[in-house]
């Protein structure tokens, strides 16, 4: 109960002053970030029009940005074929990365000295050294090892043999190098995800008589996700823009395709914003997955989950609504 | 008189050179409710611990229901027991934890199936009729869909102790099941924890509950720096202490 006798406390909020004149600044500079990126400027060209006896000239307007431009190839099979080669190399990498750090971070953490050894040594290697080098070497393989042969090792038995350079294509070196590379970083994070797990989980589970592989499997896995999911999805991310390392090693991927394309018409802005907003295009929707399965894995550590974007628009615009409601309220007598 | 349920005879363990438990021996009869009592790092907990094996004792004997505890006699040598056989031991062996340890992820119900499930191999539906009507037992019938953090530290401890329950065993361990408790929690789990008892339950139960250990227990062992300080019938020693160690712990949590 209020000293008026209302059930519900009117009171005049406190006016944040330095927030209005921040929300002013901040409104101008977007202001000029719109008008600088979607203005029209003079180009050298010009026009001119005959009307009746003098000519009057002026220069062509165009986009700042030659929106013309980056509209125009958005959608053409090459940067299409470019954004395909990039979304497959992304999945195909990081689906090896997880699976390797997963494996290398439960290595790690083993009893078994050779096999902590081994995952710290493979981590140190494949963190420690440039994974530009390490896309050089895959891709040139079939230099170094023109046939793999399956047998038994130091004899001359074989079973099966590949030849290297015919079946080993620049797409597989490319997502194998990609993929092993990025199960040295996966690996830490999967370990701290894992080590995040409380010790009387563990236990708990121990004292049920689960066996340590199971208690991994249902126990601290799950638990590990909600630590793991965050910086795997910064990861995927990362990957998504390094697979342009490809094109170095001549598979055309987004940003190849690109390249490609300005370096036959010098349209170099342009053809790179269009890399760039597709990027941005296939971030967003990554982004989006992360939220929903965070929120999947954040079952039971939060006492009620966070509300979704949707959600928190919904609760928004009722909170905007009611509040006018209020101030008409308000203003009629009683 | 039968086999004892848990003979402890010499027991030993040291971490880094320190010992913990200065051979210590202890019988619990079968039905019956043992409690532990002693200064914290006493070595309360880590006896417990050894007896389903999550410590591994360093000498002595350690026997539950007859058989040794993570060792096999054959021939006059000890071999060391597989993962498995000390998995499928310790399952027959409940324990209750002091932070009750539930499963963050898992949601009551799940908590309480999921070792009736994956350890036994029970159906699902087997297990969840079971989960369901150990925790009608412990007083939690309308919480199955909750999860470990929604509920108090008192609720969260019945169903630690359901959990247990499920998977049928021959001994329950309690290690100071009140101790993270607030005060007016402590009753509802100890309510729970004398209905087990009336049962029929083996229980060793660590605790500083001595009104509990009093009104419940059958033997009471009084631990300290690592040695059977005194044990006896509570009735007996926790009124009439003989040793002064006794009567110095007595009157601090008294």
């Amino acid at each position: 109960m209020t000293p008026h006798g209302d059930d519900s406390i009117k009171v005049v909020p406190v006016r944040h002053y330095g927030q209005w004149i921040g929300v002013a600044v901040l409104g101008l500079f977007l202001a000029m970030l719109f008008h600088t990126l979607f203005i029209r400027v003079a180009s050298a060209k010009v026009t001119c029009k005959v009307a009746s006896v003098a000519a009057t000239c002026h220069h062509v307007m165009v986009w700042r940005y030659s929106w013309n431009i980056v509209g125009h190839y958005f959608f053409t099979s090459e940067i299409l074929h470019g954004l395909r080669i990039t979304l497959e190399l992304t999945v195909i990498a990081m689906v090896i990365g997880i699976a390797l750090g997963l494996l290398i971070a439960v290595m790690r953490m083993s009893r078994n000295r050779l096999l902590s050894t081994v995952a710290f040594a493979y981590t140190w290697f494949f963190r420690g050294t440039p994974v530009f080098v390490q896309l050089f070497f895959w891709s040139f393989l079939g230099a170094v090892y023109p046939r793999l042969t399956l047998g038994i090792p130091f004899t001359h038995v074989t079973y099966a043999h590949i030849n290297v350079n015919t079946s080993f294509t620049i797409f597989d070196a490319c997502a194998l190098g990609l993929g092993l590379n990025e199960g040295a970083y996966m690996s830490e994070i999967a370990r701290a995800g894992l080590i995040s797990v409380d010790e009387g989980q563990i236990e708990a589970a121990t004292s049920l008589g689960m066996t340590r592989r199971q208690t991994l499997r249902l126990v601290t896995i799950p638990q590990a996700m909600r630590v793991i999911i965050p910086p795997t999805g910064n990861e995927v991310i990362s990957m998504l823009k390094t697979t342009s390392l490809a094109s170095a090693v001549g598979l055309i991927e987004l940003l190849g395709a690109a390249t490609n394309i300005y370096s036959a018409n010098y349209e170099i802005i342009p053809l790179l914003i269009v890399a760039s907003l597709w990027f941005l295009v296939v971030t967003t929707i990554l982004s989006i997955g992360q939220f929903y399965l965070e929120r999947r894995f954040a079952r039971g550590a939060l006492r009620t989950p966070p509300p979704t974007p949707i959600q928190r628009l919904r609760g928004d615009v009722r909170g905007v609504a009611s509040k006018f409601r209020t101030r008409r309220g308000l203003g009629a007598p009683a | 008189m039968s086999e004892p349920m848990v003979k402890v005879r010499d027991v030993r363990k040291s971490y880094n050179g320190i010992e913990v438990l200065k051979g210590v021996d202890l019988h619990v009869a079968r039905g019956e409710v043992t409690c532990l009592i002693g200064p914290s790092g006493s070595g309360k907990s880590t006896l417990l611990r050894c007896i389903n094996h999550l410590e591994k004792h360093d000498s002595g004997e350690l026997r539950v229901d007859g058989e040794l505890v993570g060792y096999e006699a054959r021939n006059g040598k000890l071999y060391e027991l597989t993962d498995k056989r000390v998995c499928e031991n310790r399952s027959r062996i409940g324990m209750v934890f002091q932070r009750f340890n539930l499963f963050q992820h898992l949601n009551v119900l799940d908590n309480v199936t999921i070792g009736q499930m994956k350890v036994r191999g029970t159906s699902r539906e087997d297990a969840n009729n079971k989960a369901r009507e150990l925790l009608a037992r412990v007083g939690l019938k309308d919480k199955e869909k909750n999860y470990p953090s929604q509920l108090s530290g008192g609720q969260q401890q019945r169903v630690a102790i359901a959990r247990a329950l499920a998977m049928d065993p021959k001994l329950m361990l309690f290690d100071e099941p009140t101790s993270a408790l607030d005060p007016e929690l402590v009753g509802e789990v100890l309510e729970v924890m004398k209905d087990l008892a009336r049962s029929g339950m083996t229980m060793i139960v660590v605790t500083h509950e001595i009104g509990f250990a009093r009104e419940v227990a059958n033997t009471v062992y009084f631990l300290d720096g690592g040695v059977i300080e005194e044990s006896g019938d509570p009735r007996t020693i926790l009124v009439t202490p003989s040793s002064d160690r006794l009567k110095n712990f007595l009157s601090k949590v008294l």
